[in-house]
């Protein structure tokens, strides 16, 4: 006969939540004002978002109707002469900065990782950018980038290198633009020290035993442990650069000829200086899709990342 | 124990507080009509508001106080949040090419011409020119504080140095167009020291240019008018910047750029630090640019001058001003309406007016030659200055913003294409003509037809 584990049921009890113990109860006190939060100040404007974005809604007009699709089919249409041109500014801008960016905070965490004497005075160096606001920041850049004056261009002819009109081109804006971001890839370049610092070493003595030289180090060791790492800047990256503003708001205003329109920004203009919310909320709610669709992407293609715990 | 205690205690303050909401009563202790105003303005400009309301506050006291808001920046995008949040003010500066005609069209604003009529110290014939923006309907949304115009800025000394005639005062006199090119030219020298007349010009390496410009739509639409074109056809219909008479006026414009090289393009425009400087530091000769650059000017201490501006066609001013409107949902419109007049009363704005930044809203301040001395003898007003009243009396302009519909959205296209007409790569021609299509969707007529 088979020992049977089985607890026979209990009693049956009539179907009555019982506060199980006061730790319960705080627990959940305590997590309200972060629920209601996001309740209050997200949900509950993403909702009314929603429901603007079906509307004609111009926060001026008494009349507000109930358009229903209209606004989304003007945008896909192409009634809308900009919807199409700020997409393909916006994620020209991402497919540019977030790749490089990672690469170039990748490549220098691997150098400051290295013992070399000043390492926490690097290290400082190359963040301080990322705290300085960006749009300090752009007044900065607004000056090094000047086609005339800037410091960018005097280097370049001195060693007699062409100049390129920086900012102030349709060609040249958006590299411009992240160049001018690559400066502060400090914040993930912490990211990826704190994930290399997480790499044992022993793994690297193994494949010293092997044989191997740096760059069986690099590409079979370095690259395949920092995947959970780069996997996670690449989701925040893509987040982040597709909704950048700011230097189309101080530096560019969406020019030269709307080629640093970015999506945003162009949201920006559409509900506050055309007052059209209705519109607008429908064009951020197409962003929340896009932004969505890319993160599931990655996650749904992320057979690459290897996490050591096993779990996937 | 203690700790829930602690805890209920710091909850219900904070709840306390958030429910402490600000709504001001209508009347305070005093039983003063509360009035709520939002003015826009660099700290300058912050001052002279507060100034003129603290006085108005002390003078009614007991029966209006002003609560007023300046807002440094991103004013339409905060008006826009007070009036979602139904929390409007009485009184608001309005921009028109932006906020003004939208929250017009849906009957937002008061007719101040209700008030004009019945006003004992104030009426219509007393301001000056373009004093205020109307509706369709031809009710008087918003009347302006002051107003704003363009004049020709430029540097005595280096007109000394080269030895070139200095620009006409009046209106009367001035300079024709190939005549302002001749000056400019002689006033652009290269590193070599051969001014633009010469054979040895060298225009990609110029030390000075005779003549700078914003691009803004308030310094190339004073030529549109000059050379007798138009923002929007006479009916409304069609769009007017691809008529040649304005297609050539922005074309001449963007020639001083790119084929005279006597103006800077966008590109060296961004490096020349702000208008007054870049006179101050003998970069660029002449500087079209509004009246409040005689504020810097004449703090800084250049030997300048100002002249009126170069005619194409015919001497032309634009005189663009930024209105006060009431909101027709104030609980006190006639409190209200003594607001807005201590806003516009030259006398309290007097530093502003003084020191070049605006120019009077009344109508004797510029014919009275007593109280024009007042405000004009000083190093904010030079000799010239004289041509510019004379201007903003007989020759000027109103701004497009307040007839033209949509105006906001027609520049939207204008802009970038004109873009790439100052940095050379299309001609005016070309450039306008490629956005027709996308203006005449947006365009939907002008106010004045009757």
């Amino acid at each position: 006969m088979k020992a049977e584990l089985t607890v026979k049921d209990p009693k049956p009890v009539k179907k009555r939540y019982v506060w199980k113990n006061t730790a319960q109860v705080n627990g959940l006190l305590f997590a309200m004002p972060a629920i209601l939060g996001f309740l209050i100040f997200v949900f509950g404007p993403m909702i009314a978002s929603l429901i603007y974005s079906l509307t004609d809604y111009s926060v001026f007009s008494d009349n507000t109707s109930f358009v229903g699709l209209n606004n989304y089919i003007n945008m896909f249409s192409g009634e809308d002469p900009f919807f199409y041109k700020s997409i393909s500014v916006t994620f020209y801008y991402v497919f540019l900065s977030v790749p490089l960016g990672i690469i170039f905070a990748f490549l220098l965490a691997i150098l400051l990782n290295t013992d070399i004497k000043g390492k926490a005075i690097f290290r400082t160096i190359f963040y301080l950018p990322s705290i300085v606001p960006v749009v300090a920041s752009a007044m900065i850049w607004l000056w090094l980038f000047n086609p005339d004056l800037g410091l960018i261009n005097n280097m370049l002819t001195s060693v007699g290198l062409p100049t390129s009109l920086w900012l102030f081109s349709e060609g040249t804006v958006i590299p411009s633009i992240v160049i001018m971001g690559l400066w502060g890839v400090g914040g993930n370049m912490i990211i990826f020290l704190a994930g290399l610092n997480g790499i044992p070493d022993h793994y690297y003595e193994a494949i010293e035993v092997d044989g191997g030289n740096t760059l069986h180090k690099f590409w079979h060791i370095t690259i395949p442990m920092m995947t959970p790492t780069i996997f996670f800047t690449t989701v925040m990256g893509f987040i982040s650069g597709f909704q950048v503003f700011t230097e189309a708001y101080i530096l560019t205003g969406g020019g030269p000829n709307n080629s640093s329109l970015f999506y945003v920004f162009y949201i920006w203009r559409e509900a506050f200086s055309n007052s059209n919310m209705g519109y607008a909320s429908a064009l951020a709610w197409v962003l929340f899709i896009i932004i969505m669709f890319f993160t599931a992407f990655i996650f749904k293609s992320s057979k690459w990342v290897y996490y050591e715990g096993g779990k996937q | 124990m203690k700790l829930k205690v602690l805890t209920s205690i710091v909850a219900v303050v904070f709840l306390l507080a958030a429910c402490n909401s600000n709504t001001s009563g209508d009347t305070d202790d005093s039983g003063a009509v509360r009035i709520s105003a939002t003015a826009w303005g660099d700290p300058k400009q912050q001052k002279v508001f507060e100034k003129s309301i603290e006085k108005f506050n002390k003078d009614r006291k007991g029966e209006i106080n002003v609560d007023l808001q300046v807002i440094p920046a991103d004013y339409d995008t905060k008006l826009t949040t007070m009036v979602a949040g139904n929390e409007t003010p009485d009184v608001a500066q309005m921009e028109s090419a932006t906020l003004a005609y939208p929250l017009a069209e849906e009957g937002k604003f008061l007719d101040l011409n209700t008030f004009l009529e019945k006003d004992p110290e104030l009426s219509i014939d007393d301001l000056a020119p373009q004093f205020g923006y109307y509706s369709d309907d031809g009710e008087l949304i918003g009347v302006c504080p002051e107003r704003e115009t363009f004049m020709l800025f430029y540097n005595e000394d280096m007109f000394e140095e080269a030895g070139a005639e200095l620009p006409p005062v009046n209106a009367a006199d001035a300079w024709d167009w190939n005549e302002f090119v001749e000056v400019a030219k002689k006033l652009t020298i290269d590193q070599n020291g051969n001014n633009a007349l010469s054979p040895n010009f060298n225009p990609k390496n110029i030390k000075q240019f005779g003549i700078d410009f914003g691009k803004w739509w308030g310094n190339w639409g004073n030529f549109i008018y000059s050379n007798g074109g138009d923002f929007i056809s006479d009916d409304g219909e069609k769009f007017g910047l691809t008529e040649p008479k304005a297609v050539e006026a922005l074309q001449k414009l963007a020639d001083l750029i790119n084929v005279h090289h006597v103006a800077p393009s966008p590109i060296q425009s961004k490096s020349l630090p702000g208008g007054a400087t870049s006179l101050q530091t003998k970069k660029v000769a002449m500087m079209i640019d509004g009246q409040w650059l005689n504020y810097n000017l004449g703090n800084s201490g250049v030997k300048y001058n100002v002249g009126v501006l170069p005619k194409m066609d015919k001497p032309v001013t634009m005189v663009v001003c930024g209105m006060f409107s009431i909101f027709s949902n104030t609980d006190h419109p006639e409190e209200s309406w003594d607001t807005l007049k201590a806003l516009i009363n030259p006398e309290s704005a007097f530093d502003m007016i003084n020191e070049g930044l605006w120019l009077p809203t009344l109508k004797d301040w510029y014919t009275d030659p007593d109280i024009v001395s007042r405000w004009t003898n000083n190093k904010f007003h030079p000799s010239g200055f004289s041509g510019a009243i004379d201007a903003i009396l007989n020759y000027s302009v109103p701004s497009p913003t307040g007839y033209v519909r949509n105006f906001n959205k027609i520049l939207e296209f204008v802009d970038p294409a004109l873009d790439q007409v100052w940095l050379g790569e299309k001609t005016a021609e070309d450039a306008l003509k490629e956005i027709e299509k996308d203006v005449e969707k947006v365009l939907e007529g002008r106010r004045d037809i009757k």
